[in-house]
C-alpha cells in the first residue's frame, strides 16, 4: 500500500514538473532565449526589399554579441516568402505552431502581412513594425500589432501638400500600383487634392508585372501634369521617370518612401532620378546622423556579407525593430506577451534612426494607440544619389 | 492622330523584344515540337553572365558580348545534351515539365549568385536616349531592338530555307526516323537547335538589360513572346515576328483607348481566341505526318 502511494506521488510529481514550466513560461521564451520571427522576400519580384529582413538579422546578432536582453539572446527565425501571401501564411503558421515564436518583427509588404494579420491577432502574438505603411494595420487597431512605418496615405498627403503649397503645382497626375500599397497612396493624394479644391489631372493604374509602360507614360504626358506622384514598384517608377525625361516631358516627380533609396534609384535610372522628391522614414545614408553611423560601423561592417549594400532598406530592418528592442528592455526579466504589450504601450517619445515613436494603451477607437508615428520628411535627390533634406520631420495629417 | 501614331510606334518598339523571344521559342519548337519554358531564364543567365564580364572582369562591351554569345550557345547545347536527351521515353508533356524545371533551377541560380537588387547594364546606347520626329518619340534602344529582330528573323529564315543544316533541322522535326535513315544526326541537330535558340534569347536579354536587370526581368517578354509564337503558328519564323508586332500594337491601342488595367491580359485573350478559331496559328502551314 505504502509502496503504491509512493509510486502515485512520484508519478504525480513528475507530471507536475513536466507541466509547470510550460504553464508558467511564455511561448517562444526560455531562460536564455527569445524566439523572434520575420518573413521577407529573398526571391521573387519584391526581392530587392529582402534586405530589410537581413538588416534585422544583423541587428539582432549585434544585440546578442553585446549581452542580449536581460540575460536572453534573440533566436531569429527568418524565412523567404517570395512576397507570396500563401507562402507567408504557411511559413508563419509552421514557425508559430512548430517552433513557437514569441513575437514577429517587421515583415515586408502589405499583401503578405494581410495574409497573417488576423491569425496573429487571434493568437495575440505581438507583431512589431510591419514593413509597409498600410492603414490596414491600425484601422481598426489590433491589440497585438504595433506599427512603426509612416502611413502611405500620410506620405501622399505630405507630398501633395508640399507640391501645392510650396511649389505652386496645380495639375497632379497619380500613377499607382493596382494593389493595397498603391491604393493607400492614391487615397491619400485624392484627399489632399480635395482639401485644396483640386482633382487629379489623371489617375493611371499599373499592374505589378507591367513592363511595357509606354501607354501609361503617354497618358501621364497627355495630362500635362505639373507634378506626377509615383506609387508603383521601384523598376516601374524608374522607367516612368526615364521615359518621361527622354520624351522631354518636363515635370516634377514625387514618390513614396519605397522609392527613396536614392543611390539605387540614381543607378538604375542612369541619373534620371535627380530632382525627384520623396517622402521617407529614415535619415539618408550620407546624413551623418550618429545613429546611422553607429549602425554602419558596428552592425553592417561587422555582420553583413560583402555583397550586401548599405542602403535605406537594409537599415530599415533595424529602424522598424528598434522600438521592439526598447519594449523588450522595458519588460524586464519577466517576459510574457502581456507584459511585453504593456511595455510597448509605455513607449513615449522614442527616437532611434527613424521618426519619433509613441504608443498608448489600447483603444479600439484610436488608431494612434497602435500607429507609433505620423511623421515623415521630404528629401530631394541630387546628382550622384545624394539627398537634400527639404523639410524637417513633420507631422502628417 | 498623333496619339494613335505614337501608340503604333510604341507597339512596334515593344513588339521587337517579344519578337526575339518568339523567334527563340519557334526555333526549338520547329525541331522538337517542345515549347521551351526555360527560354526566358536561359536569356536571363546569359545577360547576367555578360554583366559579370563587364563589371567584375572589366572587359570591353564587344568582347564581353562575344563571349556571352559563345556562352549562350554552349548553355543551350549543354541543357539539351545533359538534361533533355537523358529523359527516358520522352513525350511532349514530359519535356515541357523538364523545361519548367530547368527554368526554376536557372532562376534560383541567378537570384543566389547575382542577388535580387535591380541593376542596369552598361551599354553604348542609354535606355532613355530617344529620337523625336515631330511629336512622335522612339527610344534608340527600341530602334536597335527592332532592327536586330528583323535582321535575325531574315537570317534565320534564310538559314532554315536554304542551308543544309537548316534543312536537316526541318527534316528532324517532320520525321526524325526518316531523317536518321538519310544520315542526319538528329541528336546533334537537336543540340544545335537549342544552342541557336539560346543565342537568340541571349540577344533579347542583352537588349533588355540596359533598362533594368533583375531575376524576373524575362517573365513578361517570355510570356508575350510565347503568345506571339502561338499566334504566329509556332513553326513560322516570320509568323512569330509579325504576330509579336501585332501583339505590341494591339496591347498599346487597347491600353490607350480602352483600359490600361486590362492591357496585360489582352495577349492571353488573343491566344485563347487564336487557339479556338485557328489552332494552327495565323501564319503557319503545318506539315501533316503521313502514316
Amino acid at each position: 500500500m505504502k509502496k503504491g502511494l509512493m509510486l502515485a506521488l512520484f508519478v504525480s510529481l513528475a507530471f507536475l514538473l513536466s507541466v509547470v514550466p510550460t504553464v508558467c513560461a511564455e511561448e517562444g521564451v526560455t531562460d536564455t532565449e527569445i524566439h523572434i520571427g520575420q518573413w521577407g522576400p529573398q526571391t521573387g519580384p519584391a526581392a530587392a526589399w529582402g534586405s530589410v529582413a537581413r538588416g534585422t538579422g544583423a541587428y539582432f546578432q549585434w544585440i546578442n554579441d553585446n549581452g542580449g536582453i536581460h540575460g536572453r539572446k534573440i533566436v531569429y527565425h527568418m524565412f523567404d516568402d517570395g512576397y507570396n501571401p500563401a507562402k507567408t501564411k504557411a511559413g508563419v503558421k509552421e514557425l508559430q505552431e512548430g517552433t513557437g515564436i514569441f513575437a514577429w518583427a517587421s515583415g515586408v509588404g502589405t499583401t503578405p502581412g494581410l495574409a497573417v494579420r488576423d491569425y496573429l491577432a487571434k493568437k495575440n502574438v505581438p507583431w512589431i513594425g510591419p514593413s509597409a505603411g498600410s492603414l490596414h494595420w491600425v484601422n481598426p487597431p489590433q491589440k497585438n500589432l504595433f506599427a512603426v512605418y509612416p502611413l502611405y496615405a500620410g506620405e501622399a498627403k505630405a507630398l501633395v501638400k508640399y507640391a501645392i503649397e510650396k511649389m505652386g503645382k496645380k495639375r497632379v497626375a497619380i500613377a499607382y500600383l493596382n494593389d493595397e500599397y498603391g491604393k493607400n497612396g492614391l487615397r491619400g493624394a485624392q484627399a489632399e487634392l480635395k482639401a485644396h479644391g483640386l482633382k487629379p489631372a489623371v489617375e493611371v493604374s499599373f499592374e505589378a508585372k507591367d513592363s511595357d509602360l509606354q501607354p501609361h507614360v503617354m497618358k501621364i504626358r497627355k495630362s500635362n501634369a505639373d507634378m506626377v506622384l509615383l506609387w508603383t514598384t521601384v523598376p516601374q517608377a524608374a522607367k516612368v521617370v526615364g521615359m518621361c525625361k527622354a520624351m522631354k516631358f518636363d515635370t516634377q516627380f514625387m514618390s513614396t518612401s519605397t522609392c527613396s533609396d536614392f543611390p539605387l534609384m540614381t543607378y538604375i535610372t542612369k541619373g534620371a532620378w535627380e530632382g525627384v522628391i520623396c517622402a521617407t522614414f529614415g535619415e539618408s545614408p550620407d546624413s551623418g546622423h550618429p545613429g546611422i553611423e553607429k549602425y554602419k560601423t558596428e552592425v553592417f561592417d561587422k555582420y553583413a556579407p560583402k555583397e550586401e549594400r548599405w542602403g535605406l532598406f537594409y537599415y530599415a530592418g533595424i529602424l522598424f525593430v528598434e522600438p521592439m528592442i526598447e519594449g523588450l528592455k522595458m519588460t524586464g526579466r519577466d517576459l510574457t506577451r502581456e507584459n511585453f504589450i504593456s511595455a510597448m504601450e509605455q513607449i513615449k517619445g522614442f527616437k532611434g534612426i527613424g521618426p519619433e515613436v509613441n504608443f498608448k494603451p489600447y483603444n479600439k477607437n484610436d488608431m494612434y494607440s497602435r500607429q507609433g508615428t505620423n511623421q515623415t520628411f521630404l528629401v530631394k535627390c541630387l546628382a550622384g544619389g545624394k539627398a537634400e533634406k527639404l523639410t524637417e520631420w513633420m507631422d502628417m495629417e | 492622330m498623333i496619339d494613335f501614331i505614337q501608340m503604333v510606334v510604341s507597339g512596334v518598339a515593344v513588339g521587337s523584344s517579344y519578337a526575339l523571344m518568339g523567334l527563340a521559342m519557334v526555333i526549338i519548337y520547329k525541331t522538337s515540337e517542345v515549347p521551351n519554358f526555360a527560354q526566358g531564364e536561359m536569356a536571363l543567365i546569359s545577360s547576367f553572365f555578360a554583366m559579370m564580364l563587364l563589371t567584375s572582369f572589366n572587359l570591353s562591351i564587344y568582347l564581353a558580348f562575344f563571349i556571352t554569345f559563345v556562352f549562350a550557345v554552349l548553355l543551350g547545347c549543354f541543357l539539351e545534351f545533359a538534361i533533355l536527351r537523358r529523359a527516358k521515353e520522352p513525350n511532349v508533356l514530359g519535356m515541357i515539365v523538364i523545361t519548367i524545371g530547368i527554368e526554376m533551377v536557372l532562376l534560383g541560380f541567378v537570384s543566389w549568385k547575382f542577388g535580387a537588387e535591380q541593376k542596369t547594364m552598361p551599354f553604348p546606347i542609354g535606355p532613355y536616349e530617344g529620337i523625336i520626329f515631330g511629336d512622335i518619340f522612339i527610344s534608340k534602344l527600341d530602334l536597335l531592338t527592332l532592327v536586330t529582330a528583323l535582321v535575325l528573323m531574315s537570317v534565320l529564315y534564310l538559314f532554315f530555307r536554304y542551308s543544309k543544316l537548316g534543312l536537316a533541322m526541318k527534316a528532324t522535326q517532320q520525321n526524325s526516323v526518316a531523317a536518321q535513315i538519310v544520315g542526319v544526326r538528329t541528336n546533334r541537330i537537336l543540340m544545335l537547335t537549342w544552342g541557336i535558340s539560346s543565342l537568340v534569347g541571349a540577344v533579347a536579354g542583352l537588349l533588355i538589360s540596359p533598362t533594368i536587370m533583375h531575376p524576373y526581368m524575362m517573365w513578361d517578354p517570355l510570356l508575350k513572346g510565347f503568345a506571339a509564337a502561338v499566334m504566329g503558328g509556332m513553326t513560322s519564323l516570320p509568323g512569330a515576328v509579325i504576330a509579336a508586332y501585332m501583339l505590341g500594337i494591339i496591347e498599346n491601342l487597347f491600353g490607350g483607348y480602352i483600359s490600361i488595367e486590362f492591357k496585360t491580359v489582352v495577349a492571353f485573350v488573343i491566344i485563347v481566341a487564336v487557339l479556338c478559331i485557328k489552332p494552327s496559328g495565323l501564319f503557319a502551314r503545318h506539315y501533316v505526318k503521313k502514316v
